[in-house]
């Protein structure tokens, strides 16, 4: 089960929002790893927000984001521009997240927080460790179905291997 | 001479640069001693240091130093290592602190490196303890001379270099005010760990590469080799400029430039191009300031983000790509978003940078096998090394190595 923080009963997610919110972290990652990106903008509601964060910024309290996309259309142009127009090293990727913390807040989204690291492995097969961190995301219910409002990628690998081109 | 091998260059007009210097860890070597130590090094801006006690870590090729200022506001740097058995003193990468005690026999170290002080320098009990001659003035931690020009502080090992201001020349000066003349704010930092020689990022900066590789620049305007474009050189002190500026080109002299290419795609529109959107901080159609101060430092403009790079070899075939992105104060909220949407250009995510590591990493693979080849440079043509008024030139590159190659054949005296 995951842990709720929030206190009594009418505060937790009911079963139903907490699987549904489990199946979408699980699509993000699974669908990035199977290189099926043209799906990763449909997780997001239309004028959703995904940035790259810095843990060193943040712990400074600067603003400056790796990436920062505040609409469905940048994401389909990162993806676009990934297919069609940048250079950048093929790999294949491996997410493994732990499991999710949530807390219902008072707006009805759900924030949720959970622990990543991301494996890259070349073509021929050589792995190495690329990035861990944190996603801090806020999950809305909409008609179809749970969506990010924002995913906040917080890098403790800020000292990045080169450069990040797939999403996180 | 020195007994150790210095780089031979196969041309003299600098066309050809041996690819040995990207691999070598004698020339790595040397390049601390004749490059690094020699010159004015980027340590960090004012700003970051702004009261007494605040420091920073920064380096001078892979010496690590600290740059910090002392009770009068007055700044300091020194090397990170002990006069007393060489251990790091300062142990995290920023902070404030008046003194700096050494963790090991805890040496004690004021603002500006000099010694404080140290326990059981009379021993215990009468026994023991330092000889009587023990002189604390004379075993500070090492002292650079530190200079500042419009908030960028640089250090020097030298004792005989001239001042900063004469160091950045007439050439550059105008074109670090047209930015530095605000004060400026740290929007943040971004760190690129990129698998190349430092040397080939400086090239990267220098070249013809910007509307090639970078397809997103080209697709969307930001450059365009048939832009107004101005590369202008200070031979004598290694540094470069590349200007490029909006003309309103059509499009038919742009198909034209890309003869030869496939990827120029005419027909891509973004599906939310806000970002590109962004009100300028400046009305004279500048996109792309690349200035490059030699050795290692890259100051300038991309679309309307304001930044320096500090390139710092970790090794011959690493360096550490350090950004701090800027804004300025007089930018209201609007522009604060406007310079955090334009992120998307730059960093290790950016659509632009991403793939100047990229670059690297492919260059430093390429050529591993062939220490004794060399790459041909001669875009933009032979011979002498005058500005350019367009971008389908090298000739930035080859003035880097010239100032390069002649750091590295000077033995002498004056380093530390
Ligand atoms: S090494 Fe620093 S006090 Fe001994
Ligand atoms: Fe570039």
């Amino acid at each position: 089960m995951t842990k709720s923080e929030a206190s009594g009963p009418s505060a937790r997610a009911d079963a139903n929002l907490v699987l549904d919110i489990n199946d979408l972290l699980d699509d993000y990652t699974s669908l990035i790893d199977r290189d099926d990106l043209e799906r990763w903008p449909d997780l997001f509601v239309a004028d959703g927000v995904y940035r790259v964060l810095s843990r060193e910024n943040i712990e400074r309290g600067l603003t400056a984001p790796l990436v920062y996309y505040y609409s469905q259309g940048m994401m389909r142009d990162r993806v676009t521009t990934l297919r069609d127009a940048l250079t950048y090293e093929f790999v294949y990727t491996r997410h493994v997240t732990s499991p999710p913390r949530l807390r219902l807040r008072a707006d009805g989204d759900v924030a949720v927080t959970s622990s990543f690291s991301i494996f890259q492995s070349t073509e021929a097969g050589v792995t190495r460790t690329f990035a861990v961190g944190a996603y801090e995301d806020i999950v809305t219910r909409t008609e179809r179905g749970v969506k990010f409002r924002s995913r906040d990628v917080v890098l403790d690998t800020f000292g990045v291997l080169n450069n990040i081109a797939i999403p996180l | 001479m020195n007994t150790r091998q210095t780089p031979e260059w196969p041309a003299s007009d600098f066309t050809r640069v041996p690819f040995r210097v990207f691999m070598d860890e004698d020339i790595e070597q040397l390049e601390q001693e004749r490059v690094f130590d020699r010159v004015w090094c980027y340590l960090g801006m004012a700003i970051e240091v702004p009261g007494p006690g605040d420091y920073i870590v920064a380096y001078v090729g892979r010496t690590e130093v600290v740059l910090s200022r002392d009770e009068e506001g007055r700044l300091a740097a020194f090397v990170n290592s002990c006069s007393h058995r060489g251990a790091q003193v300062v142990r995290r990468i920023r902070g404030n602190a008046m003194s700096h005690t050494c963790p090991y026999h805890q040496w004690c170290f004021g603002a500006r490196g000099e010694l404080l002080g140290l326990p059981l320098l009379r021993g215990v009990k009468g026994k023991g303890g330092m000889p009587e001659d023990f002189d604390k003035t004379a075993h500070g931690l090492k002292a650079l001379r530190v200079e500042e020009y419009k908030g960028l502080v640089f250090g020097t090992f030298s004792p005989t270099i001239g001042s900063l201001h004469d160091y950045l020349g007439p050439r550059m000066r105008p074109q670090i005010d047209r930015i530095f003349d605000r004060k400026p704010r740290v929007l943040g930092y971004y760190r690129q760990r990129i698998p190349a020689n430092w040397k080939l990022y400086l090239e990267n900066l220098k070249d013809h590469h910007g509307a090639l590789l970078h397809l997103f620049h080209a697709t969307f305007g930001i450059a365009r080799p048939t832009m107004t474009a101005r590369v202008a050189l200070d031979v004598e002190r290694g540094h470069s400029f590349t200007h490029l500026a909006d003309n309103d080109e059509d499009k038919v002299q742009v198909r034209a430039a890309y003869a030869g290419t496939e990827q120029y795609r005419e027909d891509y529109r973004l599906d939310d191009p806000s970002f590109l959107q962004v009100e300028p901080d400046y009305d004279d159609r500048v996109t792309n300031v690349i200035m490059s101060i030699f050795p290692n430092l890259m100051l300038g403009q991309v679309a309307n983000t304001f930044q320096t790079r500090a390139i710092r070899p970790k090794g011959k075939d690493e360096f550490e790509l350090f950004w701090t992105y800027l804004a300025f104060e007089d930018d209201d909220d609007e522009a604060i978003e406007g310079k955090l949407r334009q992120s998307n250009f730059i960093g290790p995510a950016g659509y632009i940078s991403l793939e100047d590591g990229e670059a690297g990493r492919m260059v430093q693979i390429g050529i591993a096998s062939r220490p004794h080849d060399s790459s041909f440079v001669e875009m933009g043509g032979r011979g002498a090394l005058e500005d350019a008024d367009n971008i389908s030139t090298e000739v930035a590159v080859r003035a880097f190595w010239k100032r390069y190659a002649e750091a590295m054949a000077i033995d002498g005296d004056d380093r530390r």
